[in-house]
């Protein structure tokens, strides 16, 4: 670990510049090749058009899981930071550049406009249709426009967090006027004023960011999925694909920082205090999808209306009731009862495993709301389910598009970290200035200054 | 913006290049006691050190107007919008009032959002006086640790300045780009 920020500089620009070895040319390229075959698999599947919903279930749960994975993501650098915590700093680049990956999510939902039936099937939304005289793709118009402005907003966190690095990067390369870098770093030249701002405004960003979040998770969980369930009324579900994108958002960071970690060599900065921190957090985060999820369970569950039968059916306990099971499993069960073990939390290799757990059981839950709303378009128009159809198994197609999905997104990080500094510089730098080690009795402390 | 207004006026700056942290502090006195405005000069560094440490004021902003206003904007549009269309076309639904507020607040909490974001991004980039199109006087060292102290004034202070600043301990002075 190097001591002085000077050489804290030094050290992670000359990381940062230093050419990347064959290995990960190599995962560049398997990744291109299948991120490839995702679009060779998407056109298999725009063959038989964007007519047949039901066809698409994958599709979108894809867009979904990518969504809530890389939205949430950002959030973990953004509520950390408003906290102003320290053990923090060295994830928080890592967080915001899934800003990066949401642009990819922006591409990903391109289609899912016109998978989207207008309004005119008949199905009841929050927009009145046919009362009120709103456009029959309002859905699609607010949806759009919340999603660009939420990935916007991440990426002008982004573009903030990486001023000042980008202009070490600048002045440490005698790059010249008119280069990308220089234009880039917008004339950052660090004055009090400059830093002042910063500090306040991605502050201000990151509130907005927050409460765009929630509300776009609002849209799409409302409009892309459950006014496609008839007899599907429940207040808390969009607010649980919001927690649930702050859940799997947490887990992606851990994994990321665990390949950081060991693939970028970065075992002086992402130590056990950032696995033990984001550990408790994602705890905390799985309690809370039980008490989320129960509370919708339970409201349809006493109601016992036929359709509200139906719609238990249809997502729990019929067709994908394996699958619901395992994503039970693996965003609430495993994380309890391995999480509050001391000696797992507080270790690398336990969080980096529960948080693959989550991932894993985020991907299961979207694909059972995703793929089991879909299966039911036919019936959109209708009061309640008439008939719960059987499980719709991915095809050959959905396989490619899901592979090639998630490849895209591990690609486009891995490029954006060949460009951009994984560790946040002037983070680490600022840090120097409040940690001081001292004696205390019989042993070395580490003293934590906080700017106030 | 303000560093080609300032070339325009005749303005011209220097920086001073300081090892440590009471240097740069010390420099800042002294320029306060030879009659420089505060606006007159700033600390140019690597590292965000806390507000006030080189006894520089706190900038005067108004960072937190912007998406204030930008959020009455939205909200207002919104408003506008929602009123607008459900009294252009009067549908009772459910036995609702035609003003319902629940359904209306959807768009107006769009609209409050993209106003005050977009008014925010505009007072980022107005308040940190971003993108600077010509760099002053300003360098590369400061990335590397040195602190800089950089004096924007008019052309006939520019030597007081230069003086003032290789009084204070300034390990070299450097002019702005504005001396070709």
């Amino acid at each position: 670990m190097v001591d002085s920020r000077d050489a804290v500089q030094k050290y992670l620009i000359g990381r940062h510049l230093e050419p990347r070895g064959s290995r990960f040319f190599i995962v560049s390229i398997i990744l291109s090749v299948l991120t490839i075959a995702g679009i060779v698999g998407f056109v298999l599947r725009f063959q038989d058009g964007f007519g047949q919903g039901d066809l698409w279930g994958y599709y979108v749960a894809l867009f979904a899981f990518i969504f809530a994975a890389a939205g949430g993501a950002p959030m973990v650098a953004i509520s950390t930071r408003i906290a102003k915590a320290h053990w923090p700093r060295s994830i928080s680049r890592i967080s915001e550049l899934f800003s990066i990956v949401s642009l990819f999510g922006i591409i990903l939902f391109i289609p899912m406009i016109w998978i989207l039936p207008d309004m005119e099937d008949g199905r009841r939304t929050l927009w009145f249709f046919g009362k009120l005289n709103v456009p029959s793709n309002l859905p699609h118009i607010l949806t759009t426009l919340g999603l660009v402005s939420l990935v916007l907003t991440g990426l002008f966190i982004l573009w903030l967090s990486l001023m000042p690095d980008i202009r070490f990067l600048r002045d440490m390369s005698n790059t010249k006027k008119g280069s990308w870098l220089y234009n880039l770093s917008a004339g950052w030249i660090g004055s009090s004023r400059q830093w002042f701002m910063q500090r306040h405004r991605i502050g201000i960003l990151g509130a907005f960011y927050f409460m765009t979040l929630i509300f776009v998770h609002f849209l799409i969980a409302v409009d892309f999925s459950m006014t496609l369930v008839p007899g599907w009324i429940d207040a808390l579900y969009p607010v649980t694909q919001a927690h649930n994108s702050l859940q799997v958002g947490v887990a992606t960071v851990v994994l990321t920082m665990f390949a950081v970690r060991y693939f970028g060599h970065y075992q002086d900065y992402l130590t056990i205090d950032q696995f033990r921190g984001l550990g408790k957090l994602m705890f905390a985060l799985s309690l809370l999808w039980f008490w989320f999820w129960f509370s919708s369970f339970i409201v349809l569950w006493y109601g016992a209306k036929p359709s509200e039968k139906s719609v238990l059916e249809l997502l729990m306990t019929g067709p994908y009731i394996w699958v619901f099971i395992a994503a039970f499993v693996l965003l609430f069960v495993v994380p309890l009862f391995t999480m509050i073990w001391n000696p797992l939390r507080r270790s690398i290799w336990g969080p980096t495993i529960i948080a693959g757990c989550v991932f894993i059981g985020a991907i299961l839950d979207k694909i059972r709301i995703y793929v089991a709303s879909y299966s039911v378009i036919d019936q959109a128009g209708l009061h309640e389910i008439e008939h719960v159809p059987s499980t719709i198994w991915p095809g050959f197609a959905d396989i490619l598009i899901w592979i090639g999905g998630l490849a895209g997104c591990v690609l486009v990080y891995m490029l954006a970290t060949r460009i951009l500094p994984v560790i946040n510089i002037w983070e680490q730098k600022e840090l120097k200035l409040y940690q001081v080690h001292k004696k205390f009795h019989r042993i070395e402390v580490q003293v934590l200054g906080k700017p106030e | 913006m303000v560093q080609v207004l300032s070339a325009i006026m005749g303005h011209r700056s220097v920086v001073g290049l300081f090892s440590d942290e009471d240097s740069a502090a010390d420099a800042l006195d002294a320029l306060q006691a030879a009659n420089f405005e505060s606006n007159e000069y700033e600390v140019l560094t690597g590292t965000p050190y806390p507000d006030g440490t080189f006894g520089e004021a706190e900038p005067v902003h108004k960072l937190y107007r912007f998406p204030l206003v930008g959020a009455i904007c939205g909200f207002s549009v919104g408003l506008l919008l929602t009123v607008g269309t459900q009294l252009g076309w009067p549908m009772v639904t459910g036995g609702k009032p035609i003003l319902s507020i629940p359904p209306m607040v959807i768009v107006m909490y769009e609209g409050t959002m993209l106003g005050a974001i977009i008014f925010t991004v505009i007072g980022i980039v107005f308040e940190s006086r971003l993108p600077r199109l010509f760099m002053g006087a300003y360098d590369d060292s400061i990335t590397e640790g040195a602190i800089g102290v950089a004096v924007t004034t008019s052309q006939d202070r520019v030597e007081d300045a230069e003086k003032v600043l290789n009084k204070a301990g300034a390990e070299r002075v450097k002019r702005g780009w504005e001396k070709d």
